[in-house]
C-alpha cells in the first residue's frame, strides 16, 4: 500500500471509529446536565487545533512536525468537528440571529474547506496533464508577450492584410489583453476556445499564402494564450478558497469566543 | 537564397591557455627543469608536443609564505610542482573549519530558533555586523586577478598542528586532480617567494600519457595512497585475503574518460539542445569482448543499448558502481557459450574508472564469491526482445521518459535534488515562503524547473556528488559541511567572485546584494554593491530537516539522491 493510500485508510478508520464512538456517548450520556458544556468544550478544542495548523505554517523555522502531517489531522479533524458541531446543536436547526449567523460560519469555513480539498485533489493532476507549466505571478508578463506578439503580426508594419488586421481587431485584441474563460477552464470546457480556433479556420479561405501563413502563427499564438488562461484559472482557483476559509475562520472564532461569553453571561448554563 | 553560414575557425585543445602571460623564458627554464627535463620530448606527438603542453596547460604561482595551496575537501583539478621553496602539508587531524574560511556548522540553539519568530520582518540579505567583522584567522590579497589567501598566524599552526615540509621538486595533488576527488590534505605555502607550477589536469593527462617515468611514479602513488584502501572497501571484493586484494590491486587499470570541464561543455550543448548519447566518450561499446569489470570511481556513465538508428539509456551508473560483472561472471560459468558485454557504456561529462581484467576476476575474485552473490546468467537476448535484464531495471522503475529527462539534464548528480510531483503540487509556494523564512527573507530556489509528465526538478541546489561549483573557490567559502555532506557556502568569507555562480551547470547559485540591519546597500570604496553567492543549504543549522520539505501540506515536494532511482520510483509510486 502506498504511501497516501495508507494515509487516507487509517485517516478514514480514525475518523469512522471516532464518529461511531461520538454518536454512541452521545447516545448514552445526553440526558445528562451540562452535556451542551461538554459537547461545546469539545467542540472548541477541536476548532483550535484546526485553526493553529495555519500557525505552524507561519513558523516553518520551528521543528513542529511535517506541513503534510498537519494537513491530514486538519482533514480529518474537519470531519469529525463537524459532527461535533452537528451533536452540540442536538441535531436541530440553531435559532436567534446570532445563533444562525455562528452556524453559517461554521458551514461556510467547513464547506470551503471541502472545496479546497477537491481542488488541493483534482486541480494539480490537470495543470500537469495540460503541461506548459508557468509560475502564476509571471503569468501577466507573458499574457503581454504574447499579445505584443501577436499585434506586431497582426498590425505591425509591414502586414497589409485586412483581413487579419479587421479580425484582430474585432475578436482576437479583447482575447489576448485580458484572462479569459475563467469558469469554462476550470469545469473543462473547450467550447469557447475552439469556437475562437474555428473562426480563424474560416478566415483562411479569404487569405493569401503570407496571411496563411500569419493565421498559423496566430493560431498557434491562440493555442498558448489559452493555456496561460487555463494554468491561471485553476492557479487562481486553487488560491481563491483560501481567501473565503481564512477569513471566515477569523469571524468563526471571534463569534465562538462571544457565543461562550454569552452562554455564561446570560443563560445561566447551557442545560 | 539561404543566407551564408558563418565560418569559424574550429575550437581547438588550446585555444583558452591556463596562463595567457606564460612567456618563452618561462617555458624554456622549465623545459630544463626536471621532471620536464628527463623526458624524452620525441615521445610527444606533433600535435601536442612537449613544449606547447608546458606553454599551454602550466602556469607558475609566486606565493608568500602561508598562503594557502589547497584546503582538505577542496575539489580542484591541477596538480602542483614546487619550483623554488616549500610547502607545508597539515597531517591529520586538520586545521579546524574556521582556520580554512569555512563554517563551524551548528544547529541553531532554542534561542536563535526563537530568535526567527521576530526577525521575520527584517530586510532580505542581511549580512550582520557579527559576520562583517568575523576574523576567521584568514587574510587575503590580490594580486593581478587572483586572490590569495593566507593563514595569519602560522607558527600557532606550526604549534598546535602536525605539519611536514615539502620541498622543490615535490609533486602534489596529482591523485585528486586526475580522480577528481576532494583533496585528502591542506597545503600551504612554507616560504616567502615560493614558487610552484600548477599543471591542469588535461596537461597532467597527456603528460602521463607520453611520459612512462611520470605514468609509473603515478600509478605507484595511485595504488599505494589511494587503491588499497578503496578496493577494500568494495563489497565485490570482500571476501579476499590480504595478499589476493593486492594482487588485484596489483592487475587494476585506471583511466578517465570524457571532459573535466563538462559543466561548461554542458551548459553549451543543453541550450542546443543536442546533448546525445551518441556523442559521448565510448568506455566500452555494445557487443565488445568483455575484457575487464569496470568499477566507476568518480563522475557517471550512461548504460545504453542500440535502438534505431541511435542509442536509448537504460540506465546510468555512479561512483561506487560496477559494469560488466554479469557477461564476465557468465562467461566464467558458461565457456561453451560466452557472451560480449550487452550494453554500451559511456562517460557523461568525465568518468574516472578502474577496470579488474577478466583474468583477475576469474582466477581470483569469482571463486571467492558465494554461489548465491553471483549475477544471474545471461539469457540469450533476441534481437527484437524488449526483455530487460537486470541492469536496465532502472527504465522499468522510473519509465524511459524519466530516464532520459534525468540523464540528459545530468540531474543524477544530486544527492539532495529537489524533486517536486506536479500531480500534488497545489502551486501554493508554501516551500518558498518556508526557505524565505529560514534564510534572510529571501528564498534560495525557484519553484520552477524542467519538468517530464508529473515529475518536476526545481530550480535549487542539488548538493552534487561532483560539485563543479567547488572549484576555484579561492577562500574556501563555498564547501562541504562534513566528508560527502551538505554544499554550504560561508557568507563571512566569501568575497563574491562569481566562480561558484559561474561554475554551477544548474544555475543553482545566486548572487545576491547583501544588506546592513538597516537594510542600508553594503558598498565598497568605490560604491559598488558587495554581493555574495547564495543557494540552498538543505536548512543544515535548522532542527528537522529542509524547511521546504517540511512544508509541503500534500507530500509533494522531497529532497531525493537522484543516484538512486529506487527511491524515486518508491516515491513516483506513491
Amino acid at each position: 500500500m502506498n504511501r497516501f493510500r495508507r494515509q487516507l485508510f487509517f485517516g478514514l478508520f480514525a475518523l469512522l471509529a471516532a464518529t461511531a464512538g461520538a454518536l454512541w456517548l452521545n447516545a448514552k450520556y445526553n440526558a445528562l446536565p451540562n452535556y451542551a458544556y461538554l459537547t461545546g468544550w469539545a467542540l472548541l478544542a477541536g476548532m483550535f487545533v484546526l485553526t493553529i495548523y495555519n500557525v505552524r505554517k507561519k513558523l516553518p523555522f520551528l521543528p513542529l512536525g511535517k506541513s503534510e502531517t498537519w494537513l491530514q489531522i486538519h482533514i480529518y479533524l474537519g470531519f469529525f468537528t463537524t459532527l461535533l458541531f452537528l451533536i452540540h446543536l442536538n441535531f436541530r436547526a440553531p435559532h436567534g440571529w446570532f445563533e444562525i449567523t455562528l452556524a453559517w460560519l461554521f458551514v461556510l469555513v467547513s464547506g470551503s474547506g471541502i472545496v479546497g480539498l477537491f481542488f488541493s485533489r483534482v486541480l494539480p493532476r490537470r495543470l500537469a496533464t495540460r503541461g506548459g507549466e508557468v509560475i502564476f505571478e509571471k503569468i501577466p508578463a507573458l499574457r503581454h508577450a504574447l499579445k505584443t506578439e501577436a499585434e506586431t503580426l497582426s498590425l505591425g508594419t509591414d502586414t497589409k492584410s485586412v483581413v487579419i488586421a479587421e479580425f484582430y481587431t474585432k475578436r482576437l485584441a479583447s482575447f489576448f489583453t485580458d484572462p479569459k474563460n475563467f469558469w469554462k477552464h476550470i469545469v473543462e470546457s473547450r467550447r469557447a476556445v475552439n469556437a475562437l480556433l474555428a473562426e480563424l479556420e474560416d478566415l483562411r479561405r479569404f487569405a493569401n499564402d503570407t496571411e496563411k501563413e500569419k493565421i498559423e502563427k496566430l493560431t498557434a499564438l491562440v493555442r498558448q494564450k489559452d493555456g496561460l488562461d487555463y494554468h491561471r484559472a485553476l492557479q487562481l482557483a486553487l488560491r481563491l478558497w483560501l481567501f473565503v476559509h481564512i477569513p471566515l475562520t477569523y469571524g468563526l472564532m471571534i463569534f465562538t469566543a462571544l457565543h461562550i461569553v454569552l452562554v455564561f453571561g446570560f443563560s445561566g448554563g447551557a442545560r | 537564397m539561404p543566407a551564408a553560414p558563418t565560418i569559424l575557425e574550429r575550437p581547438q585543445r588550446w585555444d583558452a591557455a591556463f596562463d595567457a602571460n606564460m612567456t618563452e623564458d618561462d617555458v624554456t627554464r622549465l623545459l630544463f627543469t626536471a621532471p620536464f627535463s628527463k623526458m624524452d620530448a620525441e615521445k610527444f606527438p606533433k600535435r601536442t608536443p612537449l613544449r606547447e603542453i608546458i606553454r599551454n596547460d602550466m602556469r607558475i604561482l609566486k606565493l608568500r609564505k602561508g598562503e594557502i595551496i589547497m584546503r582538505q575537501g577542496d575539489y580542484g583539478t591541477s596538480a602542483f610542482l614546487i619550483l623554488q621553496g616549500a610547502a607545508r602539508v597539515v597531517l591529520k587531524p586538520d586545521l579546524p573549519p574556521s582556520l580554512l574560511g569555512r563554517q563551524a556548522t551548528n544547529k541553531k540553539g532554542i534561542f536563535r530558533t526563537l530568535a526567527q519568530l521576530w526577525n521575520g520582518s527584517r530586510p532580505a540579505e542581511v549580512l550582520s555586523s557579527k559576520l562583517r567583522g568575523e576574523n576567521s584567522g584568514l587574510g587575503a590579497r590580490q594580486e593581478d586577478d587572483q586572490v590569495h589567501v593566507f593563514l595569519q598566524d602560522v607558527p600557532r599552526v606550526l604549534d598546535k598542528y602536525r605539519t611536514e615540509q615539502m620541498t622543490t621538486g615535490e609533486f602534489f595533488g596529482e591523485i585528486a586532480a586526475l580522480s577528481r576527488m576532494a583533496r585528502t590534505s591542506t597545503i600551504f605555502a612554507d616560504a616567502d617567494d615560493t614558487e610552484l607550477l600548477e599543471v591542469r589536469w588535461q596537461g597532467l593527462r597527456d603528460l602521463m600519457k607520453y611520459d612512462d617515468a611520470l605514468r609509473t611514479h603515478i600509478n605507484k602513488i595511485y595504488r599505494e595512497r589511494a587503491l588499497a584502501s578503496y578496493l577494500r572497501a568494495t563489497p565485490l571484493f570482500k571476501n579476499l585475503s590480504k595478499e589476493q586484494l593486492a594482487t588485484v590491486a596489483e592487475a587494476v587499470e585506471f583511466s578517465t574518460f570524457g571532459d573535466y570541464d563538462w559543466s561548461g561543455e554542458y551548459k553549451r550543448l543543453a541550450q542546443s539542445g543536442s546533448v546525445r548519447p551518441e556523442k559521448e566518450p565510448v568506455i566500452v561499446g555494445e557487443g565488445d569482448y568483455p575484457n575487464g569489470i569496470v568499477l566507476l570511481r568518480a563522475g557517471f556513465a550512461r548504460v545504453s543499448q542500440k535502438f534505431g538508428g541511435g542509442e536509448r539509456t537504460l540506465n546510468y551508473i555512479g561512483a561506487g558502481q560496477i559494469f560488466g560483472l554479469n557477461e564476465i561472471a557468465h562467461n566464467w560459468r558458461k565457456k561453451d557459450a560466452p557472451v560480449n558485454f550487452q550494453f554500451s557504456l559511456r562517460a557523461i561529462g568525465y568518468t574516472h574508472l578502474l577496470i579488474v581484467p577478466t583474468r583477475v576476476m576469474e582466477e581470483i575474485v569469482l571463486p571467492s564469491l558465494p554461489k548465491n552473490e553471483l549475477p544471474p546468467l545471461i539469457e540469450k537476448r533476441e534481437d527484437d526482445s524488449d526483455s530487460a535484464p537486470p541492469e536496465t531495471a532502472a527504465r522499468e522503475k522510473v519509465g524511459a521518459e524519466v530516464l532520459e529527462f534525468l540523464t540528459e539534464n545530468r540531474f543524477f548528480n544530486g544527492t539532495a535534488t529537489m524533486v517536486i510531483d506536479l500531480d500534488r503540487c497545489t502551486r501554493c509556494d508554501d516551500c518558498v515562503r518556508a526557505c524565505a523564512s529560514t534564510h534572510d527573507n529571501n528564498p534560495r530556489f525557484l519553484r520552477h524547473g524542467p519538468s517530464a509528465g508529473r515529475l518536476m526538478i526545481a530550480n535549487a541546489c542539488m548538493h552534487c556528488a561532483d560539485p563543479v561549483c567547488m572549484i576555484g573557490c579561492p577562500t574556501g567559502a563555498i564547501h562541504r559541511e562534513s566528508f560527502a555532506g551538505q554544499v554550504v557556502i560561508n557568507p563571512a568569507t566569501c568575497i563574491g567572485c562569481k566562480s561558484c555562480f559561474t561554475n554551477c551547470p544548474y544555475d543553482a547559485i545566486r548572487m545576491v546584494e547583501v544588506r546592513d540591519e538597516r537594510g542600508e546597500l553594503l558598498v565598497d570604496q568605490e560604491m559598488k554593491p558587495i554581493a555574495k553567492a547564495t543557494k540552498c543549504d538543505l536548512c543544515v543549522e535548522n532542527h528537522g530537516g529542509p524547511s521546504c520539505e517540511r512544508a509541503c501540506p500534500h507530500g509533494a515536494l522531497t529532497r531525493m539522491n537522484l543516484n538512486n532511482l529506487d527511491s524515486l520510483s518508491k516515491w513516483l509510486k506513491l
